[in-house]
C-alpha cells in the first residue's frame, strides 16, 4: 500500500524542517478556515497553487485529489444558493438563488481548495516518520507520537493480512451481495483482522520487554535548522498576516 | 464519515478542538505503556477495515465500526481514531488538519458512549442474543450518534445547512443498520475466538 | 563469565496456556557458557513458548527458572535477564516496530541507558557486522522479508548478549545472507540456542541437539 505519494522528490518544500512545516502550516490553514468571505480563500487559492507549482510534483496526481475533494462540496452547491433569503441571482423552475448563497459556497470551495493544497505541498512532501518525530520536537506528547508510530508501522503489515484472507475467501467463491451471508463474512473477516492484531500487539509488546523497555519511550534527535527554513518561516507569517487583515 | 474544510464557523471548530483534545489527554490517561502497541495495532486494524467497501444495492458503504472501537478501548477510543483521522487527513486529505477537531470528536464520542452503555450487555457470557443485540446496538449507535453530531455542527454553523443535513442524516439510514449488523456478527466471532479482548 | 558456567537452569517446570491443556509438563533443561544447542519439535510442540518463559514474558504455573545462577519470579528478576540474554523472534514484524532501521537498532542500547552518541556508534558497528551499512536511514516496513530479518537480528546483536535465543533465525533469508548469518555466529557467539527445521543449519552451527518431545524436553 503506497501512502506517501507525493514525499519523493527534491525541490525547496522537500528539504524544509519538518518542524518548520507544522509551525507555519497550523496558523496559515486557520488564518483561511476562520476568515469570512472570499477575499482571504481566494488569496489563500493563490499562494497555495503557487507552493503546489514549487513542489514540483505530479500536477495530474494533484488535480485528481482535488476532483475527490471537490465531490462532496458539489452538493453543497445543489443546495446552499437555494437556501438563502435575499436577491435574486438566477432561478431554476420554482428556486431562486441569490447572490448571497452564491458567495458563500464559493467561499467554501475556494477554503477547501487552497487548504488541500497546502496541505499536500507543505505535510505531503516529507515522510510521515519525519512529520511525526517533528511533533516529538514541538512538545507533543511523547506517547501519542508513538502511538502514531505504532499505528503507521502496522498499517502494510495488516493491510497484507487483509488482502491474504480476501484471497482465500474469493478462491473459495465468495462474491459479495447485499445479503446477510455478505455481512456475516465481512465481520468474520474484520473479526479475524482484530483478534491478529490483538496477539502481533502482545508480541510486539513482548519484543519490547525483551530489548529493556521499562515504559519509557527513547527519543532520537536529529534536526537542524538551514537559514532557506527561516526563510520561509518568515514569508508564510507575512502571507498569514496579510490574509487576517484583508 | 467527516465533513470537508472550509464548512463550519469558527466557534463550531474550536469547540471540536477542545473537545477532542479533553477526550485524547483523558484516553492517554488511561493508556498505560504496556496497552499502547494493543491501541495502535488495533488503529491499524480499524483503518484497513475503513477502506473496505461493503455493497448495498448498486452502491457500496464505506464501514466506520466506531462502536466496536468503543466498547474494545473505552477512552482510549479518541487517540485511537485522532491517529487514524489525522493519517487520513494528511494521505487522502480527507477531512482535513482545521477540521480535524471536529471529525475526532464526532467519530470518538460515539465510541466512548456505545462503551459506556454496552460493553457491559456484551461482556456477559451468560445469554449470546443479548449479547447479539447489544452489539447491534453499539455498532448502530455508533454511527447514528455520529450522524447526528456531525448534523448538529452543520446547523450549529448556520441555518442554512439544514438541508444538507437531513440529507446526510437520511443517507446514513443504510449504514446504520449494516454497521450494527456487522458489529453484531463481529463480537459474536470474537466471543468464540478470542473471548479475553472483551474482558 | 566463565566457560562452563551455568546460563540457563530450568527445574520441574510446568506450563499451560489459560484453558488449554499442559504444553509442559516437569520439564528440565540446563544451558552452561559456550555451549552451542539445537531445539527441534514439531510445530506446536513449545519451542517459541519455551523461550518467552525464559525471558520472563510468560510466568509458568509451577517450576524454577534460574538465570544465571538467580531464580527469576518477578516481572524485575527479569529485567537484567533481558539485558544479557536476546531473543530473536519468530516474525521479524514482530521486532521492528520503530520507524527506521538506525532507531530501531538503538531501542534496545537505549533502553539500558546508554547515551545517543553510544547508541549511534552501536548502530554503525552492527551495521558493519551484518553487512547493512547504508540501510541505517531505511524505513522498517519497506524492507523486504529477508532484510527484515537481517534487521531484526542486529537488534538483538546490538545488545551484546552473553546468550541467544535465536526463533528460526535462517526462515527465508537466501543463501548470501544464511552465510553471513551462520559467520557472525562462528565470530563472535559463543552461546546459543537454535530453533529451526533445517538440518545444513544444525549440522553447521550447534554441538548439540535438542528436542521437545511429550511435553518435555530430551537430547536427541
Ligand atoms: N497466546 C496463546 N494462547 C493460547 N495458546 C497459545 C498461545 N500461543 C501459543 N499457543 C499454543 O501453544 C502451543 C505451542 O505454541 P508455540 O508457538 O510455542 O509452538 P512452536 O513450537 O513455536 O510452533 P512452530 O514450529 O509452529 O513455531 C500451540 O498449540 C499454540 O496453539
Ligand atoms: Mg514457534
Amino acid at each position: 500500500m503506497h501512502l506517501e505519494e507525493f514525499a519523493g522528490g527534491n525541490s525547496f518544500f522537500h528539504r524544509l524542517d519538518p518542524r518548520v512545516k507544522f509551525i507555519t502550516f497550523v496558523p496559515y490553514v486557520t488564518a483561511i478556515a476562520v476568515m469570512q468571505g472570499i477575499k482571504a480563500p481566494f488569496v489563500g487559492l493563490i499562494i497555495s497553487a503557487v507552493m503546489i507549482l514549487a513542489a514540483g510534483i505530479d500536477i495530474k496526481k494533484v488535480l485528481n485529489r482535488l476532483i475527490v475533494i471537490n465531490l462532496p462540496i458539489l452538493i453543497l452547491w445543489i443546495f446552499l444558493p437555494f437556501s438563502y433569503p435575499g436577491e435574486g441571482f438566477f432561478s431554476i423552475g420554482p428556486f431562486t438563488a441569490t447572490s448571497e448563497g452564491v458567495l458563500h459556497a464559493l467561499s467554501i470551495t475556494l477554503k477547501a481548495n487552497s487548504i488541500v493544497m497546502a496541505t499536500i505541498a507543505i505535510l505531503g512532501t516529507s515522510e510521515i516518520f519525519s512529520l511525526a518525530h517533528a511533533l516529538v520536537h514541538l512538545r507533543a506528547p511523547v506517547k501519542l507520537v508513538y502511538l502514531f508510530f505504532f499505528f503507521y508501522r502496522y498499517i502494510s503489515v495488516i493491510h497484507n493480512e487483509y488482502t491474504c484472507l480476501k484471497k482465500t475467501l474469493t478462491a473459495r467463491s465468495f462474491r459479495p451481495a447485499t445479503n446477510m451471508h455478505t455481512y456475516r463474512t465481512y465481520a468474520n473477516l474484520i473479526g479475524m483482522l482484530i483478534v491478529r492484531s490483538y496477539e502481533r500487539s502482545q508480541r510486539i509488546y513482548k519484543a519490547m520487554l525483551c530489548r529493556g523497555f521499562k515504559g519509557t519511550f527513547p527519543v532520537m534527535s536529529h534536526f537542524s535548522l538551514k537559514k532557506s527554513d527561516i526563510a520561509f518561516s518568515a514569508t508564510m507569517a507575512l502571507i498569514t498576516v496579510i490574509i487576517v487583515i484583508i | 464519515m467527516h465533513i470537508s474544510e472550509g464548512v463550519l464557523s469558527p466557534a463550531v471548530l474550536a469547540a471540536g478542538v477542545i473537545l477532542s483534545a479533553a477526550g485524547v489527554a483523558m484516553g492517554l490517561k488511561k493508556m498505560s505503556a504496556d496497552r499502547m502497541p494493543e491501541v495502535a495495532v488495533l488503529s491499524s486494524a480499524f483503518f484497513i477495515v475503513s477502506l473496505i467497501h461493503i455493497p448495498v444495492g448498486p452502491a457500496s458503504v464505506h464501514l466506520i465500526m466506531n462502536g466496536l472501537v468503543g466498547v474494545l478501548l473505552g477512552w482510549m477510543a479518541f487517540p485511537s481514531i485522532l491517529v487514524a483521522l489525522t493519517l487520513q487527513a494528511l494521505v487522502f486529505q480527507y477531512g482535513g488538519f482545521t477540521v480535524l477537531g471536529v471529525n475526532t470528536f464526532t467519530v470518538a464520542a460515539p465510541a466512548v458512549t456505545a462503551y459506556y452503555l454496552f460493553s457491559c450487555a456484551i461482556k456477559r457470557n451468560d445469554n449470546s442474543s443479548l449479547t447479539a443485540l447489544a452489539a447491534f446496538c453499539a455498532g448502530a449507535l455508533g454511527v447514528g450518534l455520529a450522524a447526528l453530531l456531525l448534523v448538529l455542527a452543520l446547523v450549529t454553523t448556520g441555518e442554512v445547512f439544514i438541508n444538507v443535513a437531513k440529507l446526510i442524516a437520511i443517507a446514513h439510514l443504510p449504514v446504520f443498520i449494516i454497521e450494527g449488523a456487522i458489529t453484531a456478527f463481529c463480537v459474536l466471532f470474537l466471543k468464540k475466538v478470542k473471548p479475553e479482548l472483551l474482558n | 563469565m566463565e566457560q562452563g558456567e551455568n546460563i540457563i537452569e530450568i527445574e520441574d517446570l510446568n506450563f499451560a496456556y489459560p484453558h488449554e491443556k499442559k504444553l509442559f509438563n516437569s520439564l528440565s533443561f540446563s544451558l552452561k557458557k559456550g555451549q552451542r544447542v539445537g531445539l527441534t519439535g514439531h510445530n506446536g510442540s513449545g519451542k517459541t513458548t519455551f523461550f518467552h518463559l525464559i525471558m520472563g514474558l510468560i510466568k509458568p504455573l509451577s517450576g524454577d527458572i534460574k538465570i544465571f545462577g538467580k531464580s527469576r519470579k518477578d516481572e524485575k528478576d527479569f529485567y537484567e535477564v533481558r539485558e544479557k540474554i536476546s531473543l530473536l523472534f519468530q516474525d521479524p514484524d514482530d521486532q521492528l516496530f520503530c520507524p527506521t532501521v538506525e532507531e530501531d537498532i538503538a531501542f534496545g542500547p537505549l533502553n539500558i541507558g546508554m547515551s545517543h552518541d553510544g547508541a549511534r556508534a552501536i548502530v554503525k558497528m552492527t551495521c558493519e557486522k551484518l553487512n547493512l551499512t547504508g540501510y541505517e536511514k531505511k524505513i522498517t516496513l519497506r524492507l523486504s522479508g529477508g532484510e527484515k530479518r537481517l534487521v531484526s537480528l542486529a537488534a538483538v546483536i546490538a545488545m551484546n548478549p552473553v546468550c541467544y535465543l535465536l526463533d528460526e533465525p535462517t526462515a527465508g533469508l537466501d543463501n548470501g545472507a544464511t552465510e553471513r548469518f551462520l559467520r557472525y555466529l562462528k565470530d563472535y557467539a559463543d552461546t546459543y540456542i537454535i530453533v529451526t527445521h533445517d538440518r545444513e543449519l544444525l549440522k553447521n552451527a550447534v554441538d548439540m541437539v535438542y528436542k521437545i518431545d511429550d511435553c518435555k524436553i530430551i537430547r536427541v
